[in-house]
């Protein structure tokens, strides 16, 4: 069912070799592949037939759920509307991401929109890995759209990861934290060539006491682009901190623009910016530890993206 | 084992103050360093202490005269080339980096994974407790423990050549003591030339041979007992009449 390609972007994408054990759902070229259920993870197909709906049961512990595409079919634009539904209580991981491969000279890409209800009290790991590779010219894009509600004291946290190869990319992370829930976000991206990854986030802490951190790492090779804006709302007492640092190298352009937006008197929002170079200090010290020049961008750069 | 021929440093332009204008920081140094001893470099701010402890890294390179490391001639050699030799180098401000954590440094610095190895090495440093491995190393760690990685990095190494910038800066008065009786355990039991650049007498003390180095000159070599004339007119003030004063003013420093 699955063949050699396949097995290649879903080892990149979401670390499986072979199909997943527990639920899943795979999909290739807008097409269904396979898909299996549990006990306590549901997948159903939505109304609009446009993608899946996720229904995991409250108190549902320790299981996971991978969702990974695959697009190699060229010319292919797949759009896909997904939705998680986090019962109470539960604690959950979902894997998600998507590989692209482009073998010809037509462009192709990926939207996934997921939304995500998360409630009370339920703690949810969502990763997402983007990748895209081929020898063809065609351009490769991806635009995902995140959509984060939060319930009462639930947590979530979301690795979202896009490590080359993506020839445009406009991502959208979207939370709303409710009460004492709290939120931590890592994304880290490497651009190269001629390629353009744009990230928008907003978040809006709405409830007492919510707490989010989002921190994100960009490395900038070639002549790529990268524009960050990640907006803090705090509508209650509630801590907030965005952290985002970029390494340019060679005639990478940047732009990092952090906003916090306190609607509250008890908010406390910070955030703490850089674009630069790799500090030649860094260099130094690990080429005194024998690494070359070459070595040593290489080994702080994977660090860095870690 | 290590031998500095008339070296001299010089920077012009971009880095001063006053375009174009040559400075001399090092200013023909010859010297030969014995295989498994301790020498201390000291001397006055800015005398060019640590720019020769550079050059010899290769962090700097010379402007003229040579450096001969075990017989071989390393001058145009690069850092990476003089680490892989044998030489090792504690700086003094310590890099930080975001997502490296000290196992990553100590793993690169020893050349293995091994978690009983890393252990040792810690053990071999004094480094305890053993969760210190997986600690970032990034802004938050203290003053103490930046030195304490660069140290175990340097040593991790097992260089015939360390060179330890400052060991002391930002360590308490209480961990100077057993710094400096590792240093001397290893040049002893590993028979390692070291080279501390300090202005610490705990360093002084425990130096096989001091060199003392004045406006980027050697101005002296020998024991501390014969450089204790020197250093203490080095260290007189010169500014006691201005600031002083001529009625019952005290200097407090």
């Amino acid at each position: 069912m699955l063949n050699a390609l396949d097995k290649k972007l879903l080892k990149a994408v979401a670390d499986l070799e072979e199909i997943p054990k527990g639920s899943y759902n795979i999909r290739k070229n807008g097409k269904l592949l396979g898909r299996e259920i549990s006990a306590n993870i549901i997948i159903d197909t939505n109304k609009e037939g446009t993608g899946i709906v996720v229904t995991i049961k409250p108190g549902t512990v320790n299981e996971s759920v991978h969702i990974p595409v695959i697009v190699s079919q060229t010319g292919l634009h797949d759009v896909v509307y997904n939705t998680f539904i986090v019962g109470e209580n539960s604690d959950v991981t979902i894997i998600a991401g998507c590989g692209i491969h482009c073998g010809e000279s037509k462009s192709l890409g990926h939207e996934g929109i997921h939304e995500f209800f998360v409630g009370k009290n339920a703690k949810v790991k969502y990763v997402e890995k983007h990748i895209a590779m081929g020898d063809g010219t065609g351009k490769r894009t991806l635009n995902p759209v995140t959509k984060v509600f939060m319930e009462e004291g639930s947590h979530v946290e979301m690795e979202l990861t896009q490590l080359g190869g993506v020839d445009e990319a406009n991502r959208l992370n979207e939370a709303n934290l409710g009460t004492k829930s709290s939120l931590l976000v890592a994304e880290r991206v490497l651009t190269d060539y001629q390629q353009v990854a744009v990230s928008k986030n907003e978040i809006v802490l709405a409830g007492q006491d919510s707490r989010a951190n989002f921190i994100s790492r960009s490395v900038i090779k070639g002549n790529s682009r990268q524009d960050f804006y990640a907006t803090l709302e705090a509508n209650a007492r509630c801590f907030g901190h965005i952290e985002c640092d970029a390494i340019i190298m060679d005639n990478g352009v940047n732009e990092t623009i952090p906003a916090l937006r306190a609607h509250h008197p008890d908010a406390e929002l910070t955030h703490e910016a850089s674009i630069g170079k790799i500090a030649n200090d860094q260099l130094m010290k690990i080429m005194s530890l024998g690494l070359t020049y070459d070595e040593a961008v290489n080994w702080i750069i994977q660090g860095f993206l870690k | 084992m290590l031998e500095l021929k008339d070296i001299k440093f010089s920077v012009t332009g971009a880095d001063e103050p006053n375009n174009n204008v040559t400075r001399t920081i090092i200013d023909g140094i010859s010297f030969k360093f014995k295989k498994g001893k301790f020498y201390a470099i000291t001397g006055p701010n800015g005398s060019g202490k640590t720019t020769l402890a550079k050059l010899i890294m290769g962090i700097n390179q010379v402007t003229s005269g040579s450096i001969l490391f075990d017989g071989k001639n390393i001058t145009k050699q690069s850092i990476t080339d003089r680490a892989q030799g044998g030489i090792a180098y504690s700086f003094q401000n310590p890099a930080r980096f975001k997502g490296i954590t000290f196992r990553d440094l100590l793993v690169i610095a020893s050349g293995t994974e091994d978690e009983e190895k890393l252990v040792e090495i810690l053990r071999r440093v004094g480094i305890c407790p053993l969760d210190f491995l997986d600690k970032p190393v990034d802004s938050k760690l203290s003053g103490g423990e930046i030195k304490k990685v660069e140290l175990a990095t340097t040593i991790a190494r097992n260089p015939k050549l360390a060179i330890y910038d400052e060991p002391d800066t930002g360590i308490d008065l209480w961990t100077i003591e057993p710094m400096v009786n590792l240093l001397k355990k290893e040049q002893e039991k590993y028979n390692t030339t070291t080279i501390v650049v300090s202005h610490n007498k705990a360093f002084l003390e425990a130096a096989d041979s001091l060199l003392l180095i004045k406006d980027g000159k050697i101005a002296y070599t020998g024991d501390l007992e014969g450089a204790e004339p020197i250093l203490k007119d080095l260290s007189v003030c010169g500014f006691g009449e201005i600031c002083e004063g001529e009625d019952n003013a005290e200097c407090f420093r």
